[in-house]
């Protein structure tokens, strides 16, 4: 041996860069990147943390009715512009420079609005005006404002308090069991396809004769591993980038300790099927033949995958330890509910186990499809086959 | 010293290799000829690992064949193959360190062929946009560019012109060092006669004759040819010898006592002029036809 450099680590290294100069690998990253940031900023724009909302008022009592809203939704939700007149304070409305004027009426107060007031602003100004009014008329009935909400108070006890609201729970458990069909789908076909690559143009040839088969197997999937998880990294740091630019931050503390779990069922998922995956490339020898070949491949995510979005919650329990489709659902699971510790510990040897024999029967038929480039091979009869 | 030792292939009931046995030489440069399916790239294939021999092995320097020696081995397979879509440099950079160079080195090995193919200038471009015999040029020297410890090239020269044949030929001489074995495989007979020094003629599976060059083409029998400005015919009534054709001018004769030619040319000299007189060296395309018959 002239050199230490080990034949798979050189192909995974040719497996990256080749990826990382490729432009539709980049722009699909970049597209997805932009997706995720989206989904991100986007909540919390709407939820309207961009700044207070403007209402104009002429009197001192609306100014105080807007204050009052104001501390009510936590401070600086609205703020108070003072207008001279009725007319002033319409034609700031009517140019958008406020979002509603509130205006002293016969019997209380009345909110004026361009075509449309906001429910939320409605909804805030109503309340306030009530409070402030009746706490104007408790004074004048000689009640302190304690005395009058006295016994008024409501407050909420969950019994069973999950981390999350429901509505981000279901969130969460798609977008995560999404985050990894997404990638084991769209590398496992580049790793069928690099490899049907190298068969078309006969490549393969000189590999074989240089570094055993199985090098080549084992090269590609690290490569794509790396890659993939890479890819996971980046986008996974876009969207903390997010979270902490919107004041979102408290969703951290419930992601950040299932973060660790889900890159592992990630890693042994994904090696798995990549196994797979470089077997559907073996056993074509064009491009076209892919459709076919990476058929069961696409089953092993597609109907783990519809399941976990889907099925009923003991169903997702089940899900959660059959191997990939495990990867899909515990660390979604882990997220929305409490876990026992020793579930995802199960799951993880059960999935330990399927990689070791999935890669293991993968390696064995692709060393002995892979030298095959007459037509293409079904499942079934490259089992058959004897090796080279 | 490269050795294929008692090689029998079978896939199925057929059988493509029976019993195939014949050394490569370091230094020497053999031919390995045969007709369409005779067994040349299935031999090329178990000499490089990519397929299993049924019986038989592969031994170099007395030692059977490893991964790791084979490693270090040069190959041309017969279906032409790199990555299209890669620059030609970083390609014979990765074949390279495949075959177990460093970065460095590889970086070295890849410029200076480049120049030597005349490629230097199209190294970052990418494979698929160069001529077929340009492409032809870069798979030869991703062939070369480990400094190989043998080489097995499988019909190296197919496809090109004769100057680019020239300048591969003259490539390899420079490349290949006298340590290092040479097959080739090709069924350009003219082409093998000028580069090989030895031969192997495979036929149905079987090596039907093997040998030296010279040797083969020498011929089993001495024949000699005579071409004179009359008419030849005596030659007929000339003892020791076998006519084998005479046609006015011109006969074509075994000798069967030895240094009877030589009264033969005394006698056609004082008969009238010796336009040529000589012993016919068999081509290698009758030794071909002869052998696969």
């Amino acid at each position: 041996m002239k050199t230490l450099d080990k034949p798979w680590v050189l192909i995974a290294e040719r497996e990256i860069t080749t990826k990382l100069r490729d432009k539709t690998f980049i722009g699909s990253t970049l597209v997805m990147l932009l997706i995720v940031m989206v989904a991100v900023i986007l909540p919390a724009i709407l939820a309207g943390k961009g700044g207070p909302d403007k209402i104009g008022v002429i009197d001192d009592a609306g100014l105080k009715v807007v204050q009052t809203a104001s501390v009510t939704a936590g401070g600086d939700g609205y703020e108070a512009t003072r207008f001279s007149d009725r007319p002033a304070a319409e034609k700031a409305v009517t140019d958008g420079k406020v979002k509603a004027a509130l205006l002293p009426d016969a019997d209380g107060y009345v909110v004026l609005g361009k075509d449309r007031v906001d429910s939320g602003v409605e909804g805030a100004l109503r309340e306030a005006a009530a409070a402030v009014g009746m706490e104007t008329n408790a004074g004048k009935a000689g009640l302190t404002p304690a005395e009058l909400h006295a016994g008024t108070k409501v407050s909420l006890q969950l019994l069973k308090p999950g981390p999350l609201p429901d509505i981000v729970s279901d969130f969460v458990n798609i977008g995560l069991a999404l985050v990894f069909y997404m990638t084991a789908l769209g590398f496992g076909m580049m790793i069928a396809q690099s490899v049907v690559q190298e068969k078309e143009s006969r490549v393969v040839e000189i590999l074989a004769a240089a570094v055993p088969i199985r090098s080549l197997l084992w090269g590609k999937v690290l490569g794509n591993t790396v890659l993939a998880l890479t890819q996971i990294v980046v986008i996974a740091g876009a969207s903390l980038i997010g979270l902490l630019a919107t004041d979102q931050a408290d969703i951290l503390e419930v992601v950040a300790p299932v973060a660790g779990w889900f890159v592992v069922f990630f890693v042994l998922g994904f090696v798995a099927l990549a196994g797979l995956w470089a077997v559907a490339g073996s056993l074509a020898t064009r491009q076209e033949d892919l459709g076919s070949t990476t058929l069961p491949g696409q089953m092993i995510l597609m109907i783990p995958f519809f399941f976990s979005v889907f099925a009923g919650s003991s169903a997702k329990t089940v899900a959660s330890f059959v191997p990939i489709a495990s990867s899909m659902s515990m660390p979604g699971r882990m997220l929305t509910e409490d876990v026992p510790v020793w579930q995802p510990l199960v799951a993880i040897a059960l999935l330990l186990a399927a990689t070791v024999l999935i890669v293991r029967m993968g390696a064995r038929l692709y060393e002995r499809t892979l030298l095959q480039t007459g037509r293409r091979l079904g499942y079934r009869e490259a089992l058959a086959l004897e090796s080279k | 010293m490269l050795r294929v030792a008692g090689l029998t292939r079978r896939f199925g009931d057929h059988l493509a290799l029976d019993d195939v046995t014949f050394d490569v030489v370091p230094g020497r440069m053999t031919g390995f000829v045969g007709a369409n399916g005779a067994g040349k790239t299935t031999t090329m294939r178990i000499i490089l690992g990519v397929l299993a021999a049924t019986a038989g092995e592969v031994r170099w320097q007395d030692k059977p064949l490893t991964q790791d020696v084979r490693r270090d081995f040069g190959y041309m397979p017969e279906e032409r193959g790199l990555y299209p879509k890669m620059k030609i440099r970083d390609q014979l950079v990765f074949f390279g360190r495949l075959h177990g160079l460093d970065p460095e080195r590889a970086a070295a090995r890849t410029e200076k062929i480049l120049g030597r193919l005349g490629l230097a200038e199209r190294a970052s471009d990418v494979l698929e946009t160069l001529s077929l015999g340009n492409q032809q040029r870069v798979q030869i020297a991703a062939a070369l560019v480990h400094e190989p410890i043998a080489l097995v090239l499988d019909e190296p020269f197919s496809g090109l012109d004769p100057l680019a044949v020239d300048a591969m030929a003259d490539l390899l001489r420079e490349e290949v060092t006298s340590e290092v074995p040479v097959l080739f495989s090709s069924h350009q007979l003219d082409l093998v006669e000028r580069l090989c020094d030895d031969l192997v003629v495979l036929a149905r599976g079987k090596v039907v004759a093997a040998g030296a060059v010279s040797e083969l083409a020498a011929g089993p029998t001495s024949t000699y040819r005579l071409v004179v400005d009359g008419d030849a015919g005596w030659l007929r009534d000339v003892r020791g010898i076998q006519v084998r054709d005479v046609a006015g001018g011109t006969a074509l004769f075994d000798v069967l006592d030895g240094a009877v030619e030589q009264k033969i040319l005394q006698e056609a000299l004082t008969r009238g002029q010796v336009l040529e007189f000589g012993p016919e060296r068999v081509a290698l395309s009758d030794i071909f036809r002869e052998a696969t018959r």
